[in-house]
C-alpha cells in the first residue's frame, strides 16, 4: 500500500466530513425504527423501512434512525435498551419497535424514558392495560389481506392442496393462518363450486419469523416438502420470501405451482410469473399520523388496528393493508378476486381501536359463524359474528386446518 | 563444484553449535561428517543448505562468496539437502511431487517432466513408479525421490543427514552405489552425515570430525574404525560389557499371542523372560517385532493370548496398568511417542515424577532435571524445549525418565541415531538395570547391537518368529541370513 | 525458539506488527469509502460507542462493553483449557445454552431469598454446561465421535431444546421467550450509571485468574499441555489422557455455563432462543487468535467486545449497511492474524522447516 493511496484516502475522507455534518439541521425531527431482520428482507422489515422513508418524504425535517437485525443471533452484543439509549442520544423523540419480539423490552424502556413515545408494532400492551402512557400499539388488519390471499390460492389450486409456512405459534400467527383458510374455503366453494371440505390446508410452523440455520426449520426445505406432498400453492406467513422462491424454481422446472409472499408490496419480484399476489402492510400513513401527533404535542395513547382503505386498498396514503395481484393470477380470477374484495368491504369497519373494539357488530370479513376451533369447541354459532377481540386473541386454529395450534 | 566454509560461527542461545569451522569440499568426492551427538553436524549442514543463517563467517561456492539464507537460495547456488519429510503432501503421486518441486509455470509440461524424471531415475539405478502416491513409499524410496528432485533442480552439492537410519540393507546398497556414481562419474560433491562408521568407511573418500561445535580433524581414506573413534572421542571405546548374571524369576510371560497388523500376522507366539534376561528382537522393520513390544506394554490389545507380568495377569489391560505394574517402554519415534515437543526438560521430569503433588513444586522439578541432566550427561538446560536437543540427547532424556528398577523394560531401537559413545553409554544404563533384576526386551535393526547384548535372540520374518539356537555364539552373518528368511534353523516356537 | 534474536530483528518485528495494523486500518478505510461513508466518522463513532468521546467517558456505554465482555471472556477462559488439551470444543455454544437453560429453570421454579437464589442459579448453570460438555467428551472417548462433530450436534440439540421449552412448557403468552424472571432471581446492575453486575464481573475475573493459575501451576495443567501437544507422547509418559480430556471439557463446560447464565440472568432477564448468540464461536476465534496465550485473551476479547458494542452506536449514527460492521470485524481479525502470524511466520519459517527436517530425519517409520 503506497503513500499516495494513503494520501488520497485522507483527502477523500476530509472532503466527506463536512458533507456529513451539514445533514444535521435545526428543524429536524428524529424518529427511530428498530427492525428484527435486515431492512432489505423483501418482507416484514423492509415494509417498515419503506414506511420510514415515506415519513421522511412526507414530513419535512423528519429524519429516520434505524437499527436492523436486532436479534440474539445477529446482534448478541446489543439489547433493545442499548439501541434505544443510542437513538435517544441521536435525538429520537419517537421510536417504533417493529416486532412482537420486542414487546416486553419495549414496555421496559418506555418506563425508563417517559418523555419519549414508543410504538410497539403488533403489540397489545395498551389493550391489555399494562402499557405506560408513552407506549402505543399499532397493527394492520392483515386478516383482510390474508383472506384475499386465501381466496387467490383457492382460485388457482388444481390439486386442492395449499401449504402455509407459519413462523412461530401465537395468537397473531394463528389468526392470520386462519384468515387465509377462511378466504380459501369461501372462494373454493363460491367461485369454483367445489366442496371446501376437500381442501387440504396445511400449516407448518418453522419456529421463528425468519430462517435461523440450525434453530428454525429451513423454510426452503419446508416449502419443497409442501409441493412434494401435493400442494400447488405455497403461502408465506413468515418475514422472508422462501416460499415464493421455491415455487418459482419448481415452476421453472415445469410444475404447475404458485406462491404468495407476505408483508412487502414488491415481494412478488422474486418469482413474478407464478406469484398470485401479495398481501402487504403499508405502515407509512400510520407512522405519519403518529409522528405528526407527537410533533404537534397532540400525542395520546392509542391501540390502533388499521384496515384497508376500501375505495382503493392500494392507496399509499390511506390504506394500512393492501393486496396487489401477481402475474400468476388469470384475468378471470382477478375479476373474481375483485368481487371478493368488494364483498369484504361491505361489512368492514375501517379502524378498530381500543375504544371501539368491544362494540358489537364489527365484522372482519369472513369471521362469521358457524366456526369451530380445531379442538371442536364452537367459536361462533351460525350467523354469529366473531368479535374482533376474539379474532385478535384466537386461541386455536380452525377446524379443518392441518397443523398445530399450540407448541406441544 | 567446490564449496568452502570459512570461520563459521553459529549460536543457539548459550550453545555454540558451530565454532569457527573452516572446511573445503572439492567436487567428485564424498565427505563423511562425523561427530558425537550434539557436535554440530546438522547445524553445519543446515547452514550450507540455507535453513540457518550464520552468525559470522563465509560460505564460498566455487571460490566466490555466496550470500543466501534460504533453502531456495542454496539450491539456486547449487547446494541441496535431502529433506526427509516435506514431501508429505497428502495423496500426490511421485511424479506430481517431482513436478511441484520444480520451478515453472502454472501449467507444467507433464510429458517433459516424466521424461526428465525417468532419465535421472535410470541414471541413478532407482526404481520408482511415478504414478504411485507418495504415502505408499518407504523411507528409502522417499529419499530416492528427493534425490531425483534435487538433481533435477541442478544441484551439484548433495547433503545427506543420517540417511541410512530406517532403510533396509538392500536400499542402502542401492543408495551407496548411486552416490558413488554421482560423485566419481558425474563429479558431484557429496556430504554424508552418519553415526555408522562402517557406512562411512564403505562410502566416503574423506572425513571431517566435529566435536562440541569445533572441527577436530580431517582424514583421507583409508582409515580404521578405531582411528575414527579416537578422533571423535579422544579415546578408543570398548563396547559396554555384558556380564553373565544369574537370571531370576519369570518377569513376563506371553502365551499363545495372536495379533494382526496391516502387514503381518503373529500366530501363537509364546515367550518367557526372566528377571535380568535380555531378549533381542531382530528382523527387517515391520516384520512383527513392534506388535510384540506393544502388546507387552498394553498399547495394542492382542486378539488372543495372555500376558502375565510378575505373576499378574494384564491381558487386555490399559497401558497405564502396565506402568503401574512397573513396566516401562521406550518407543521408536522419540518425538512422537515418549517426548512431548514443546515441553521443557523440567516439565518432562515433573510429569514423570510420582512425588509431585497437584500443585507443582517447580523448584523440585528444576532440581530434579538438573540432577538428571548431570547424571545422564545430557547436553541441554532444564528449561530447554525437548525438540531443541540433538537426537542423542533426546534418547538420554528418554532413558532418564524411566523408573530406576522396573520389572520389565521394553525398548524399540534404543540407540538409533546415537553416536558410538552415546550408544555405549545407553547400554551401560540398560545393563545396570539388568543387574538389578530388570527383564529387557529390545528391538533393533543393528545386528551388532543384537549380537552384542542379547541373552536370547528372536528373529522375525514376516510374522514368523524363530529363536536363534545359541544366541551367545551367533554371528552377524548368521543373523543376517535368518533375517532375510533364508533358512529357518529350528522351527520350534519359543 | 528465537533465542538468537538481535536488536535489529526485534525492531523489524515491531515494524511488521505496526505495518499490519496500518495496513488493516487502510483496508478498513477503503471498504468504508467504497460503502460511501467516511472512515474517520466510522472510527470516531466506534470509539464513541465504546464510551469515549470529546466530552469524556460515558459510563453507560462502557458498561455495554463490559457486559458483552463478561460472557465472552468466560467462554474464552474455558476454551483456554480445552485448547491447551488440544480439544476443539465447538460445543461451547451449546454448553452456554445449557447453562442458560439450567439457570432459567432455577430462576422460574425455585424460590429462595435473593442471595442463595442467584447462587443456586449460577451453580445450576455450571452444572448444565459441564454435563453438556461431558456428553461431548464421552461421545469422543467412548464413542469415537470427534469433539467437533459431537459438539455441532450437541449445539443443535441444545438450541432445539431451548426453543421447545420457550414455545412449550415455559412459553409466555404470545412471545417467543420465557416469562421474565422476577427480580430477586436476576443478577442486578451495580447502579443506573454503571450497569454491570458486579457478581458477574467478579465471576469473570476470578475464573480467569483461577484458570490461569491452574494451567500454569498445577500438575493437571501441565498434563493438559502435554496432551495438547502430543496425546500419544503424553500417554506414554503416563498421563491419564482420557480422564484429563474429560475434565478439561467439563471445566470448559462450567465456564460456558456461567457465561450462559449471565445472558439470561442479566442481559435478557428471561430465556430466549439463541441466548448464546454465537458468543461461544466468537470465543473460539479469540482464543485461536491469541494462539492460546492466556495473558492475551482478556485483552483481545475486550477488543472484540469493544468493537462489537461500539458498533451499535456506529450502526445507528451512520446507518451503514450492517454487513459493513461485519467487514470491520473481519478486518480486525485480519489485523490480529497479520500482526501475530506474519511476524511469527516470517522468523519461524526457516527454523520450523529446519527443525521439521531434522526431527524427521531422526525418526523412522512405524509398523
Ligand atoms: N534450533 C535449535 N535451537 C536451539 N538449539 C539447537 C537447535 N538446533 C541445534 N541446537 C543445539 O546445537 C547443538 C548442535 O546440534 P546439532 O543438531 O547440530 O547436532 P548433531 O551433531 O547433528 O547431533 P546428532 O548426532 O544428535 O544429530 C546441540 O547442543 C543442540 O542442542
Ligand atoms: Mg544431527
Amino acid at each position: 500500500m503506497s503513500r499516495r493511496l494513503l494520501l488520497s484516502l485522507v483527502v477523500v475522507a476530509a472532503l466527506l466530513l463536512p458533507a456529513v455534518s451539514t445533514l444535521a439541521q435545526n428543524d429536524e425531527f428524529v424518529f427511530g425504527l428498530v427492525f428484527v431482520g435486515p431492512r432489505n428482507d423483501h418482507g416484514w422489515s423492509e415494509a417498515h423501512y419503506t414506511a420510514g422513508r415515506y415519513v421522511e418524504e412526507h414530513i419535512p425535517g423528519a429524519r429516520m434512525v434505524f437499527f436492523e437485525s436486532l436479534n440474539a443471533a445477529d446482534a448478541p452484543e446489543t439489547t433493545l435498551e442499548q439501541v434505544v439509549d443510542e437513538m435517544v442520544g441521536e435525538g429520537a423523540q419517537i421510536i417504533f419497535t417493529t416486532s412482537d419480539d420486542f414487546e416486553e423490552d419495549t414496555a421496559a424502556v418506555a418506563e425508563k424514558y417517559p418523555d419519549i413515545i414508543f410504538v410497539s408494532v403488533s403489540g397489545d400492551d395498551v389493550l391489555a392495560g399494562t402499557a405506560p402512557e408513552n407506549l402505543s400499539n399499532i397493527m394492520g388488519i392483515m386478516e383482510y389481506g390474508k383472506q384475499i390471499a386465501g381466496c387467490a390460492a383457492a382460485l388457482a389450486t388444481e390439486t386442492g392442496g395449499i401449504g402455509y409456512l407459519g413462523p412461530l405459534i401465537n395468537a397473531e400467527t394463528r389468526r392470520l393462518a386462519a384468515s387465509v383458510y377462511l378466504g380459501a374455503r369461501y372462494c373454493y366453494e363460491h367461485y369454483r363450486g367445489l366442496d371446501p371440505d376437500d381442501l387440504t390446508f396445511t400449516v407448518t410452523w418453522i419456529g421463528f419469523w425468519f430462517n435461523i440455520p440450525t434453530v428454525t426449520l429451513d423454510p426452503t426445505e419446508e416449502s419443497r416438502r409442501f409441493i412434494d406432498n401435493g400442494a400447488d400453492v405455497v403461502i408465506s406467513g413468515i418475514d422472508t420470501t422462501e416460499a415464493l422462491v421455491v415455487a418459482g424454481q419448481r415452476a421453472a422446472a415445469g410444475e404447475a405451482v404458485w406462491g404468495i409472499p407476505y408483508d412487502y408490496k414488491n415481494a412478488c419480484g422474486e418469482a413474478e410469473d407464478i406469484c398470485l399476489g401479495v398481501p402487504y402492510f403499508n405502515w407509512g400513513p400510520a407512522y405519519v399520523d403518529m409522528i405528526q401527533a407527537v410533533r404537534n404535542g397532540e400525542y395520546t395513547q392509542v391501540w390502533d388496528w388499521n384496515g384497508p382503505y376500501w375505495d382503493d386498498i392500494n392507496d399509499v396514503d390511506r390504506s394500512a393493508v393492501g393486496w396487489v395481484n401477481g402475474n400468476g393470477l388469470t384475468e378471470e380470477h382477478a375479476a373474481q378476486l375483485d368481487e371478493f374484495i368488494a364483498m369484504l368491504a361491505e361489512t368492514a369497519p375501517e379502524q378498530i381501536t381500543k375504544d371501539n373494539i368491544d362494540e358489537p357488530g364489527q365484522q372482519i370479513g369472513l369471521w362469521v359463524g358457524p366456526l369451530n376451533l380445531q379442538n371442536g369447541t364452537v367459536l361462533a354459532a351460525d350467523g354469529e359474528i366473531v368479535p374482533p377481540s376474539a379474532v385478535w386473541y384466537l386461541e386455536q386454529l380452525l377446524e379443518g386446518m392441518t397443523g398445530s395450534s399450540t407448541a406441544e | 563444484m567446490s564449496v568452502e566454509v570459512r570461520n563459521i560461527h553459529k549460536h543457539f542461545g548459550p550453545v555454540h553449535a558451530n565454532n569457527d569451522i573452516s572446511l573445503r569440499f572439492e567436487d567428485g568426492r564424498i565427505y563423511g561428517i562425523l561427530g558425537e551427538n550434539g557436535a554440530g553436524k546438522s547445524t553445519l549442514m543446515k547452514i550450507l543448505s540455507g535453513f540457518y543463517r550464520i552468525d559470522s563467517g563465509q560460505i564460498l561456492v566455487n571460490d566466490r562468496v555466496a550470500h543466501y539464507d534460504t533453502p531456495r537460495g542454496a539450491i539456486q547456488a547449487g547446494i541441496g539437502m535431502l529433506a526427509q519429510d516435506p514431501l508429505d503432501v497428502g495423496a500426490f503421486t511421485v511424479l506430481e511431487n517431482f513436478v511441484y518441486g520444480q520451478p515453472g509455470g502454472i501449467l507444467p509440461d507433464w510429458e517433459a517432466a516424466r521424461r526428465r524424471f525417468s532419465e535421472i531415475e535410470k541414471h541413478l539405478g532407482f526404481e520408482l513408479n511415478p504414478e504411485l502416491s507418495v504415502e505408499y513409499l518407504s523411507i528409502g524410496q522417499r529419499q530416492e525421490l528427493e534425490i531425483i528432485r534435487l538433481l533435477a533442480l541442478g544441484v551439484h552439492v548433495l547433503i545427506l543427514d543420517e540417511p541410512t537410519t530406517g532403510i533396509s540393507a538392500e536400499q542402502k546398497q542401492v543408495l551407496f552405489s548411486s552416490l558413488k556414481r554421482l560423485a566419481h562419474q558425474d563429479g558431484l560433491t557429496i556430504l554424508f552425515v552418519s553415526h555408522k562408521l562402517e557406512d562411512v568407511l564403505d562410502l566416503c573418500d574423506e572425513v571431517a570430525v566435529l566435536r562440541l561445535g569445533c572441527l577436530v580433524g580431517t582424514a583421507q581414506m583409508p582409515v580404521t574404525t578405531n582411528d575414527l573413534v579416537a578422533m571423535m572421542f579422544g579415546q578408543e571405546l570398548a563396547p559396554a560389557s555384558r556380564d553373565d548374571i544369574p537370571f531370576g524369576d519369570i518377569a513376563v510371560e506371553v502365551t499363545d499371542l495372536h495379533m494382526i497388523s496391516e502387514r503381518v500376522t503373529l500366530r501363537g507366539l509364546g515367550l518367557k523372560v526372566r528377571a535380568g534376561e535380555v531378549i533381542g528382537l531382530a528382523g527387517l522393520e515391520g516384520s512383527g517385532q513392534q506388535l510384540l513390544t506393544r502388546a507387552c506394554v498394553g498399547l495394542i490389545k492382542p486378539l488372543g493370548g495372555r500376558i502375565v507380568v510378575a505373576g499378574k495377569e494384564l491381558t487386555g489391560r490399559h497401558y497405564r496398568d502396565f506402568l503401574a505394574a512397573n513396566v516401562c517402554f521406550g518407543a521408536a519415534g522419540r518425538l512422537e511417542e515418549g517426548l512431548v515437543a514443546g515441553l521443557t526438560l523440567t516439565e518432562h521430569f515433573i510429569l514423570a515424577d510420582p512425588e509431585q503433588t497437584a500443585w507443582i513444586d517447580r523448584d523440585r522439578g528444576t532440581r530434579l532435571a538438573a540432577d538428571r541432566i548431570a547424571h545422564y550427561h545430557i547436553h541441554g538446560q532444564p528449561e530447554s524445549s525437548i525438540e531443541m536437543l540433538s537426537g542423542g540427547n533426546q534418547q538420554r532424556v528418554l532413558m532418564a525418565l524411566m523408573p530406576p528398577a522396573p520389572v520389565l523394560m521394553v525398548l524399540e531401537h534404543p540407540t538409533r541415531g546415537l553416536d558410538v559413545e552415546s550408544a555405549r553409554w545407553i547400554w551401560e544404563q540398560i545393563l545396570a538395570r539388568r543387574r538389578d533384576g530388570t527383564a529387557i526386551i529390545f528391538v533393533s535393526t543393528d545386528l551388532d547391537e543384537i549380537v552384542t547384548y542379547s541373552d536370547r535372540i528372536l528373529v522375525f520374518y514376516a510374522g514368523q518368529v524363530t529363536e536363534v539356537p545359541d544366541a551367545r555364539r551367533t554371528t552377524v552373518d548368521e543373523l543376517g541370513h535368518l533375517i532375510g528368511g533364508h533358512s529357518v534353523l529350528s522351527g520350534e516356537a519359543v | 525458539m528465537h533465542r538468537e534474536e538481535t536488536g535489529a530483528q526485534q525492531l523489524l518485528k515491531l515494524g511488521i506488527g505496526l505495518a499490519a495494523v496500518v495496513f488493516s486500518l487502510l483496508l478498513t478505510a477503503l471498504v468504508i469509502l467504497l460503502a460511501e461513508a467516511s472512515p474517520i466518522d466510522v472510527f470516531e463513532k466506534i470509539v464513541e460507542g465504546i464510551g469515549f468521546s470529546g466530552q469524556g467517558a460515558d459510563i453507560l456505554r462502557i458498561s455495554g462493553v463490559i457486559n458483552f465482555w463478561i460472557p465472552l471472556l468466560l467462554v474464552c477462559t474455558g476454551l483456554l483449557v480445552t485448547f491447551t488439551a488440544g480439544l476443539w470444543n465447538i460445543g461451547v455454544e451449546g454448553q452456554m445454552m445449557m447453562g442458560a437453560i439450567f439457570a432459567s429453570y432455577v430462576a422460574q421454579f425455585v424460590f429462595l431469598p435473593p442471595v442463595p437464589q442467584v447462587a443456586l442459579e449460577i451453580a445450576a448453570a455450571a452444572l448444565g454446561g459441564a454435563l453438556w460438555a461431558l456428553l461431548a467428551g464421552v461421545l469422543k472417548t467412548r464413542g469415537g465421535v470427534h469433539e467437533i462433530f459431537g459438539g455441532v450436534a450437541l449445539n443443535n440439540l441444545a438450541s432445539i431444546f431451548s426453543i421447545y421449552l420457550i414455545s412449550g412448557p415455559w412459553s409466555n403468552e404470545g412471545g417467543q421467550a420465557s416469562p421474565p424472571f422476577r427480580s430477586e432471581a436476576l443478577l442486578l446492575p451495580y447502579n443506573n450509571e454503571f450497569k454491570v453486575s458486579l457478581v458477574a464481573l467478579a465471576l469473570m475475573v476470578v475464573a480467569f485468574i483461577v484458570i490461569f493459575a491452574v494451567l500454569r501451576g498445577t500438575r493437571w495443567g501441565l498434563e493438559l499441555k502435554a496432551v495438547g501437544k502430543s496425546q500419544r507422547s503424553a500417554l506414554l509418559l503416563g498421563v491419564p489422557t482420557e480422564r484429563d480430556a474429560l475434565q478439561a471439557l467439563a471445566v470448559c463446560g462450567i465456564l460456558a455455563g456461567l457465561a450462559g447464565s449471565t445472558r439470561v440472568l442479566f442481559t435478557y432477564g428471561n430465556l430466549r432462543p439463541l441466548v448464546s448468540g454465537g458468543i461461544g464461536f466468537l470465543g473460539l476465534l479469540v482464543v485461536l487468535l491469541t494462539g492460546t496465550r492466556a495473558l492475551w485473551v482478556p485483552l483481545i476479547s475486550l477488543l472484540f467486545a469493544a468493537v462489537l458494542a461500539g458498533s451499535t452506536r456506529l450502526k445507528i449514527a451512520l446507518q451503514l449497511d450492517q454487513s459493513l460492521v461485519g467487514v470491520v470485524q473481519g478486518i480486525l481479525v485480519l489485523m490480529i492474524i497479520l500482526a501475530n502470524g506474519v511476524r511469527g511466520r516470517f522468523f519461524a519459517a526457516r527454523q520450523a522447516a529446519a527443525d521439521g527436517a531434522s526431527a524427521a530425519g531422526k525418526e523412522s517409520a512405524h509398523e
